[in-house]
């Protein structure tokens, strides 16, 4: 046996711990879907540690122990460097949980096995095998990754099953518990805060935090959030295959269901927005063994076409509706509606805007309200809804006017209904500045032109920021006959401002669409 | 799986007994059914003990022996649930941490019910039963008390209050102050504390620096008002939170002194070596006699008066009618009452189970409002901001 090779061998296993950080860093911001780290890979791989490698392969074929050895300790040098310093900077950490730990201990253990063979068997073929299996996974550190997955994989599927069994035994021993699944290609994220706020007024509610929706997501809820008091379960439903939102109701029997909408969304996957609704509905079906109510979107086109002859309450803006969002208005204090509930005819006021907000109100109120909650309890909490940051926000702005932030808003779909939410303050001068939507490819040059189109239609003035990016909505200005000395080309916000400061009063509001205020409001 | 509550009572006060009395009381009412509940009993110095044991009046006669029957424990968070865990509980020890859902404080006097319990509560983040921190302490003070009632235009009578240093050093202004503005017959009270206790009626100038002595060996600050002659002692319970609150029958007590004293409302009938009950043993009419229309105007006041001081969960407010002139003043509250006005809210249909019951649903009720609020921002603000490298002379932001 070489002194100078096992030297190598140790301090390649310690350097090749440091290396995989960043592999296990990107596993796990994969969800440790191998599949999709793979797609990482393939996308981000470098030469480097293929040329280290090659390297350290010459010296080691050469004989070159010592060499050798002094090369690795460099590596480990500048692996450890670059581990750290890439910690550092990155925006998502790796997050140091238990199953991290468990990939580590797992990587661990494979370079332990390699040393040691090499110790025991020397300088055998066996013993030079391991030694250059070492140093292959010291380098090229994603081959450990797949192997520290696989070998933890069966302990992690125990795990989950244990957890998996562990949530329905604590949803089981909640007796009165009251368990609502939502589930939608849009908006049901939204609902479920909405929901959740709402029902809170009158019972303990838990819900799944964040956009957790996947089977792991909701038992962790479940086990960590879950307390004996707990009346009311809001759970969000994901689904990116047939038979997602089935495996979550198997696991916490849902005694009522929403769904927000059905929509072409995860096509790579569900292939036709067919399968997208038979996901969707598994909710309901789930629902239905237990007697339970349905709650759907009867505004979503996809949904309403498929649930003829079925019982389910539908929500929405069409007076045939069960719960139907009416005369809807929208002003300095946000929008308005009317919400018909049991006999009365109750107003309701939010900060939310856009059609949207309104139907997942009305949907929210429509299922708290059948669970008991007073209508005054729904108006207080429906008025204490906080709109999310930069997505149709209402602000105040110069000389008492109203701002709409919409700066977050990137898709064409979601900036007409902005521009359509801007129309429908009545009475007031509607302004609009934007630089238009970007990075859409081939497409960009048709979706801002509609935008034009459709903010021709409801505005009073017109801004647009950048002398290029606005072509395509100045002529849609010239093509709708738009006043000449209404429309605007500025070649930057703060230009854009000051346009809009000659027009500013208490009785203007600005549409601020596809970019942040902050930049150039103080 | 049940809610499990833990009573807390006892602790640093002049009214540990009563307290006592009133825990185990509420303790037995408490629907088994549906809760669990954890005793959590405070020494006279701060530590506290749990145990079977403790569901037992009797055991309380000899103290040391029942402390050797129980296991001091501690509360502390852990992964955003309060858990209360055994002192010396061992590794293989029987005595597992267990989670604490809900606090009901039932603890009377200064250093617990004076929002330093609800402080401790608060500071944990656990879910508790009754008065917050700022309407216990406004409820305890009694001249505070006072102000906040006077500054929302509700009844009650005019008052000196000064403090110890101030009367131990100019008696003679003080004393002329007293008996210009208030006149005698009087009442000297220590402005912090229930139960009667340091509470004298002052008949003639005469008597008033020993009162006075009096009240200043329980509080650092005293409060003189008028003594109603021709009175009547009137008390409400009122039960609910500032969103909607009911108020229960009226009582009127009766007093064997002028004044209703720590003996008439907590001792009354151990004398005759019957068992201690509280406040639910003292003499007592309910519902009081009194004319329907000013039934109604009590009620409604002590439903004003709750929710003036912003109060939560079961209060008893005592009143005085000054029968001369048929006038209504709200003399004192408290926020945690003897056995929590139990025996009122029975006279007004509503079972001891159920009211912990709705005591307990406020407590929740209460925290899911709070949760609707932002308390913290998750961004660290600090995470963005450099310090500098050693030697410079800290930080400017």
């Amino acid at each position: 046996m070489n002194y100078y090779l096992l030297i190598s061998l140790i301090l390649a296993a310690i350097s090749g711990m440091f290396s995989i950080t960043r592999q296990f860093q990107m596993l796990q911001q994969n969800s440790y879907f191998p599949s999709r780290y793979t797609k990482w890979l393939k996308e981000n791989f470098e030469g480097l540690p293929i040329y280290l490698f090659l390297i350290s392969s010459l010296l080691f074929c050469f004989g070159l122990y010592k060499i050798q050895t002094f090369f690795i300790a460099a590596c480990l040098g500048f692996n450890i460097y670059s581990a750290v310093n890439t910690q550092k900077k990155s925006i998502k950490k790796l997050v140091f949980t238990a199953r991290v730990k468990r990939l580590y201990t797992a990587a661990f253990l494979i370079f332990a096995l390699f040393v040691v063979l090499y110790a025991i068997f020397g300088d055998t073929v066996l013993g030079r095998a391991a030694a250059a299996v070492t140093f292959l996974l010291s380098f090229i550190s994603p081959i450990l990754v797949y192997i520290s997955w696989a070998v933890t994989n069966p302990v992690e599927k125990a795990f989950a099953k244990y957890y998996v069994n562990d949530a329905k035994r604590i949803l089981k021993s909640h007796k009165n518990l009251n368990v609502i699944g939502i589930t939608g290609s849009y908006g049901k994220t939204t609902s479920k805060f909405i929901l959740t706020r709402i029902l809170s007024e009158k019972f303990n509610v838990v819900c799944t935090p964040h956009s957790f929706n996947t089977p792991m997501g909701v038992v962790r809820t479940v086990r960590e959030s879950l307390k004996p008091q707990t009346q009311i379960f809001v759970c969000e439903m994901g689904a990116k295959n047939i038979g997602d939102i089935k495996e979550i109701c198997d696991i916490v029997d849902p005694d009522m269901g929403m769904i927000t909408s059905v929509g072409a969304q995860h096509l790579e996957t569900f292939k036709t927005v067919d399968n997208v609704f038979k996901t969707k509905f598994e909710l309901a079906n789930a629902v239905k063994t237990k007697n339970g109510k349905v709650f759907v979107n009867g505004d979503s086109a996809e949904i309403i076409s498929r649930i003829e002859n079925e019982n389910f309450t539908v929500y929405g803006t069409d007076a045939d509706f069960d719960f139907t969002a009416e005369n809807i208005s929208y002003g300095r204090n946000g929008s308005e509606f009317e919400v018909k509930l049991g006999n009365d005819t109750v107003k309701l006021t939010s900060k939310l805007l856009g059609l949207h907000s309104i139907i997942n109100i009305t949907g929210a109120a429509a299922i708290a309200y059948s669970l008991g909650v007073s209508v005054e309890d729904i108006k207080f909490a429906v008025a204490s809804l906080k709109p999310t940051e930069h997505r149709l926000e209402l602000k105040s702005s110069i000389k008492g006017s109203l701002l709409i932030d919409d700066a977050y808003n990137a898709n064409p779909e979601g900036s007409l209904e902005a521009v359509r939410v801007l129309g429908s303050f009545d009475g007031m001068t509607k302004v609009i500045i934007t630089p238009g939507l970007i990075e859409l490819g081939d497409k960009e040059y048709e979706c801002n032109y509609n935008l034009g189109l459709e903010a021709a239609k409801y505005c009073d003035i017109m801004i647009f920021v950048g002398n290029n990016r606005s072509k395509p909505m100045l002529a849609a200005a010239k093509d709708s006959n738009f006043p000449k000395d209404k429309v605007f080309a500025v070649g930057s916000f703060r230009e854009a401002m000051e346009i809009y400061s000659g027009f500013a009063d208490s009785n203007s509001v600005v549409l601020l669409e596809n970019d942040l205020p902050d930049n150039y409001l103080n | 799986m049940k809610t499990n509550v833990a009573v807390f009572y006892g602790c640093r006060s002049v009214e540990h007994e009563v307290s006592i009395i009133s825990a185990v009381q509420a303790m037995r009412a408490i629907d088994r059914e549906k809760y669990d509940v954890t005793p959590v009993y405070v020494t006279k110095d701060g530590e506290m003990y749990t145990g079977s044991d403790l569901f037992t009046i009797e055991e309380y006669r000899n103290m040391p022996e029942l402390l050797k029957k129980c296991k001091k424990v501690y509360l502390v968070k852990e992964n955003r649930n309060v858990v209360m865990k055994y002192e010396n509980a061992g590794l293989f020890s029987s005595k597992k941490p267990v989670n604490i859902d809900v606090a009901f404080p039932v603890v009377h006097g200064t250093n617990c019910e004076d929002g330093t319990i609800e402080g401790y509560f608060e500071y944990l983040g656990l879910p508790y039963v009754g008065c917050d921190i700022i309407s216990s302490a406004v409820g305890m003070d009694k001249a505070i008390f006072k102000d906040v009632l006077k500054g929302a235009g509700l009844p009650v009578l005019d008052c000196v209050c000064f403090r110890a240093r101030e009367y131990m050093t100019d008696k003679e202004s003080i004393t002329a102050e007293i008996t210009e503005k208030i006149g005698f017959p009087l009442i000297v009270k220590p402005v912090n504390l229930g139960s009667s206790v340091g509470i004298t009626k002052v008949n003639a100038i005469e008597e008033l620096d020993d009162a006075i002595t009096l009240a200043l060996s329980f509080a650092d600050r005293i409060l003189v008002e008028h003594a109603v002659s021709a009175i009547r002692e009137i008390n409400c319970s009122v039960l609910g939170d500032t969103d909607s609150c009911t108020a229960s029958v009226c009582e009127e007590p009766f007093m064997n002194d002028e004044i209703l004293s720590y003996e008439d409302k907590y001792m009354g009938n151990s004398k005759n070596g019957g068992q201690s009950k509280g406040m639910a043993s003292l003499g007592r009419k309910i519902p009081a006699d009194l004319s329907e229309e000013k039934s109604k105007e009590i009620r409604d006041l002590a439903c004003k008066i709750f929710k003036a001081i912003g109060a939560s969960g079961v209060v008893r407010i005592d009143f005085i009618i000054d029968t001369e002139t048929d006038t209504v003043y709200a003399n004192e509250i408290n926020t945690i009452p003897g056995s929590l006005a139990f025996y009122l809210w029975e006279a007004s249909g509503i079972k001891y189970p159920e009211l912990c019951d709705r005591l307990i649903e406020l407590a929740f009720r209460r925290q899911r409002s709070r949760e609707n609020l932002t308390f913290t921002i998750d961004t660290n603000i600090l995470s963005g901001i450099s310090f500098g490298t050693k030697g410079s002379k800290g930080a400017k932001m």
